[in-house]
């Protein structure tokens, strides 16, 4: 009740990481740099992280990306030192700490299943840092009431774990990450076991608290969405290797490979064969004889190639135009704000589009023929 | 406001130091492996060693095999298990699924009157069916009175008596076996099973029983393989022509002539065990013993092949699909209420042999004749101001008392140290060191008396309290191992990894974390552990000196000697014990339910 009362307070913009923060400067931490260096862990035979590189700076938050059994819980399990790495090293401000036993590393972490002790109130469960720590009670007392305030779980302060809904164990257990003010905070896919609306008003708490309190924080998720929205940088992972690092915006519209272009957002992989190249400026033929053009820095000379179209580049008309293709309607859904049209082009290829509804159309006809088109700079290539 | 300092090691030493390496989990289990070492392997080693000493090695043997007694009872033996197993099975079948079915406190009900006889002593149980089947027990007045006796027969001594008391001695363990298979079933299967046309007795069939049958198979092998070793009961309520392979071993054990022919009879009983679980292991993994799934062995990830394995079409499905269809259609046109009131009646039947004795028993106690009689013609606490006026039988207590509670705390001593050890480690052949822990759950007890019986001899540890404690906690250690693993292996890893990642030492985990999580089972286990030492007869009998006398001994002398109405009291004493027991654990027990 309480969590979906709370409204978002801002628009998260991916393509902006720099936002003011909020916060008065004695809560701020000055975040750790991660430095990941060829780390390599072995199952058994199978390699679950294999030779994997990543750099993470100050104050950074970073997104670990992939499907399971990717490696990203994995990769996050050996920089919190519940796993040894078999090859590598991993640095934090350039000091190596893969032998340093997990309780010394001084890492917050917060958990798929919370992880909240079950024997203790909420209170104890956020002091449990500062007493480890050996901190003296006052101030313990103090931080915790501090803490609890920013995660607002204040008036739970004296409830059991077991008392409250799972999005209020999660602020319990974002609380005890930060209480200590750590340098780095490890996130292992925290909003998972929440439900849609919950998740999406915890993703922006956490980006603000990432902006207040200035630690770095390394996110698992395997939900692309989530990593779009609240990622400075995302890691994208694959068969334990690390496939694609770069902003939201890089990896959605530059991604190097059909499983990053995939895996990351909607998308339309076109096979088609090179025409023309004049500098950046590409004349692509598809299957079926159609020929559009296409504006790529990584633009090729000749052969085959295949194209990215994102479902929400491509317009659709009634009429044919230059560089469209006609395509026959297989499906039509009405999603609210837009359309999502599949269509098949001449020789089968599959067509995926969503389209906004400003023109209040409605749906177009099952079977009918429509003519797709995009724009030369909507289209990447993929080797 | 800053992280704690953080405390780091020079980089790039490979080596794991010597400090790390003790502190490797594995080392926990090296004091129960020490403990059963010396106290269970090396004893039972000589017990082959000596079984072969006579002017040939296979003398011995060769004697047990020519001489029609021996080999006749050892067919008997395994003819009345077997059929023990059978029973067990029927009935145990309906039950579990009751149990399974009902809510509420009926399901409570059912649950109590399973379990409450499984931690109450064989002795006292079998003690609770001569009062039932004697001459003037309930049973005899009954059908006198309804006409169906013309005057009271003879119920007990006979094959029917033997079969009857083991059956209700070993069904706890049946029910429970099979009722952890069930409970582990998905609720949606028999709902999709249903919606997908079939009836009540199809999906049983069809679904039920074939999910079910790894948890029926372990239990009939647990039960086939402790009715082999069965010594208290068919010597109780058994002829002379129901003379069971354990007995012919305590009657020799008498006579010192016959050292070597003794172990060669241990021997035997001790290999035909061993072959059997060793068979069944192979097909059904060894885990049937301690009622568990699987352990994670280290390097579990790439076992992954038996996925995708191609799924072969075994005879049983064969059978099932020639057979059973024709069956079941023919089947489900009896209404659908005759599969429910089966297994209800089924179920009624199982609950009143177990609970009847109990209650007749504790009647019985309250009598104020000098004999066993039911109903009593009157009654008073006569004979329980005889028990606890009585100095011998109050010694005996003290003894037993203090027996169970230093056995109990070695046993979770070494066994929650092992429990620890297994869960944590990452060593190959973990299933084996947890064989070698369990195993003393199927050596029958008649078997591991013998191979002490020379060690205590030769060590003086006869007739002590203290020696009689640590027999007992060999027993008591796979109670203890398999209930602490259980809790451990439910506590959540990221619990662990939370209080570590925030700055708890390893110490501190254990303190703050894990101890609390298995403190239930860790209470669970030692009432137990306790329970089995308390109530140990047979070990008892061969360790046991002159001087020391314990409460199922004294027990055991007069259930041979005199039915009087002591034994009654005892009994009900015990029984109130075990309940008080498991009332005083429930707030305990109940607490990690309520905690998800």
């Amino acid at each position: 009740m309480e969590d979906s009362a709370r409204a978002p307070q801002g628009w998260a913009d991916a393509s902006a990481p720099a936002r003011p923060a909020a916060s008065s400067p004695a809560n701020q931490t000055i975040g750790s740099s991660v430095d990941v260096r060829s780390v390599t862990k072995y199952y058994g035979h199978f390699r679950a992280a294999d030779d994997i590189s990543l750099s993470v700076s100050p104050g950074e938050f970073i997104t670990l990306l992939g499907p399971s059994g990717s490696g990203k819980t994995t990769l996050l399990n050996l920089v919190a030192g519940f796993q040894k790495i078999d090859a590598g090293e991993i640095l934090v401000d350039g000091k190596p700490i893969h032998h340093v036993p997990t309780h010394k590393r001084g890492f917050g972490m917060v958990f798929q299943g919370y992880a909240l002790f079950p024997n203790m109130t909420v209170t104890q469960n956020v002091a449990f840092p500062l007493r480890m720590a050996g901190v003296d009670r006052q101030t313990a007392e103090r931080r915790v009431a501090e803490t609890l305030e920013i995660m607002r779980m204040s008036d739970h302060a004296h409830k059991a774990p077991s008392q409250m809904s799972g999005g209020q164990q999660q602020r319990v257990a974002i609380a005890r990450a930060i209480v200590m003010r750590p340098k780095v905070v490890l996130m292992d896919e925290p909003l998972s076991a929440l439900d849609r609306r919950l998740r999406e008003s915890i993703q922006i708490e956490i980006r603000d608290l990432h902006q207040t309190l200035g630690s770095t924080i390394l996110f698992v998720t395997h939900d692309q969405g989530e990593a779009l929205t609240m990622s400075d940088r995302i890691a994208v992972l694959n068969a334990g290797h690390i496939v694609q690092v770069g902003t939201p915006v890089e990896i959605y519209r530059h991604p190097v490979d059909r499983f990053v272009a995939s895996f990351v957002g909607e998308s339309n992989l076109i096979e088609a064969e090179v025409m023309q190249k004049r500098g950046d400026m590409m004349t692509l033929r598809n299957r079926a004889g159609y020929t559009f053009s296409a504006r790529s820095r990584n633009a090729i000379d000749v052969g085959k190639a295949t194209v990215l179209v994102r479902p929400e580049r491509i317009t659709i008309s009634n009429e044919a135009g230059k560089n469209s293709i006609p395509v026959t309607v297989t499906s039509a859904l009405f999603l609210g704000e837009i359309l999502r049209i599949e269509a098949e082009m001449e020789g089968g290829e599959k067509l995926l589009i969503r389209c906004s509804d400003s023109a209040h159309r409605g749906l177009p006809a099952i079977g009918g023929t429509l003519h797709a088109s995009w724009g030369a700079d909507d289209c990447w290539m993929l080797s | 406001m800053s992280a704690p300092a953080l405390d780091l090691p020079a980089a790039g030493s490979r080596a794991v130091p010597f400090s790390q390496r003790l502190r490797n989990p594995i080392w926990l289990l090296a004091p129960a492996v020490i403990f059963l070492s010396f106290i269970y392997l090396v004893p039972l080693i000589d017990l082959i060693r000596i079984s072969f000493n006579g002017s040939t090695p296979w003398i011995h043997f060769e004697r047990v095999f020519s001489l029609p007694l021996y080999w006749d009872s050892l067919v008997r033996t395994m003819g009345i298990s077997v059929t023990v197993a059978i029973l067990c099975c029927i009935f145990g079948y309906p039950t579990a699924l009751m149990i399974h079915r009902t809510r509420g406190w009926v399901q409570v009900f059912v649950a109590t009157t399973i379990i409450l006889p499984y931690f109450i002593a064989i002795l006292i149980r079998t003690y609770s069916w001569m009062v039932l089947l004697g001459r003037n027990g309930p049973i005899n007045k009954l059908a006198v009175a309804l006409g169906i006796f013309d005057e009271p027969m003879q119920l007990l001594f006979n094959r029917g008596a033997v079969l009857l008391g083991m059956t209700a001695v070993l069904l706890p363990i049946m029910v429970l076996s099979i009722y952890s298979s069930v409970a582990r079933l998905d609720s949606g299967l028999t709902r999709a099973a249903a919606a997908s046309g079939a009836g009540p007795i199809a999906t049983f069939w069809r679904v039920l029983l074939p999910l079910t049958l790894p948890g029926a198979g372990a239990g009939f092998l647990l039960v086939f393989v402790m009715g082999l070793g069965f010594f208290i009961t068919p010597t109780l309520l058994g002829g002379p022509g129901d003379q069971m392979f354990a007995m012919h071993i305590t009657q020799q054990a008498n006579f010192v002539t016959s050292e070597g022919f003794l172990q060669a009879l241990g021997v035997v009983l001790l290999v035909i065990t061993l072959v059997v679980v060793g068979v069944a292991g192979r097909f059904l993994g060894f885990e049937f013993l301690w009622g568990g799934g699987k352990l994670a062995e280290a390097h579990e990830s790439k076992s992954r092949s038996g996925a995708s394995a191609p799924h072969r079409r075994t005879a049983g499905m064969v059978v099932a699909d020639t057979l059973g269809w024709p069956i079941l259609r023919a089947l489900s046109k009896l209404p659908g209420s005759v599969g429910r009131v089966t297994v209800s009646a089924m179920t009624i039947f199982v609950i009143a042999t177990l609970i009847v004795p109990i209650v007749a028993v504790a009647i019985i106690s309250f009598s104020h004749a000098s004999y066993m009689t039911f109903p009593p013609p009157s009654y008073s606490l006569r004979w329980y101001e005889e028990f606890f006026t009585d100095s011998a039988w109050i010694e005996a207590f003290l003894n037993s008392l203090s027996i169970a509670v230093i056995s109990a705390v070695m046993a979770v001593a070494l066994g929650a140290s092992a429990a620890m050890g297994i869960v944590r480690s990452k060593i190959v052949g973990k299933t084996l060191i947890m064989l070698l822990i369990v195993s003393p759950v199927i050596v029958p007890p008649v078997v591991l008396g013998l191979s002490l019986y020379g060690l205590y001899l030769r060590t003086g540890l006869d007739g002590t309290i203290g020696g009689l404690a640590a027999a007992h906690a060999i027993g008591g250690l796979p109670i203890v191992v398999v209930i602490v693993s259980a809790s451990l292996q439910s506590v959540s890893r990221d619990l662990e990894r939370a209080a570590a990642v925030h700055g708890a030492s390893p110490m501190t985990v254990f303190r703050m974390v894990t101890l609390p999580a298995i403190a239930p089972g860790l209470a669970a286990a030692t009432f137990f552990a306790f329970l089995h030492s308390f109530d140990e007869l047979v070990l008892t009998l061969f360790l046991t000196g002159p001087r020391l006398q314990t409460l199922p001994l004294r027990l055991w002398a007069d259930v041979n000697y005199q039915l009087n109405p002591v034994l009654a009291v005892v009994s009900t004493l015990e029984v109130l014990l075990v309940i008080g027991g498991i009332i005083l654990a429930r707030p305990v027990l109940a607490r990690p339910q309520r905690a998800q």
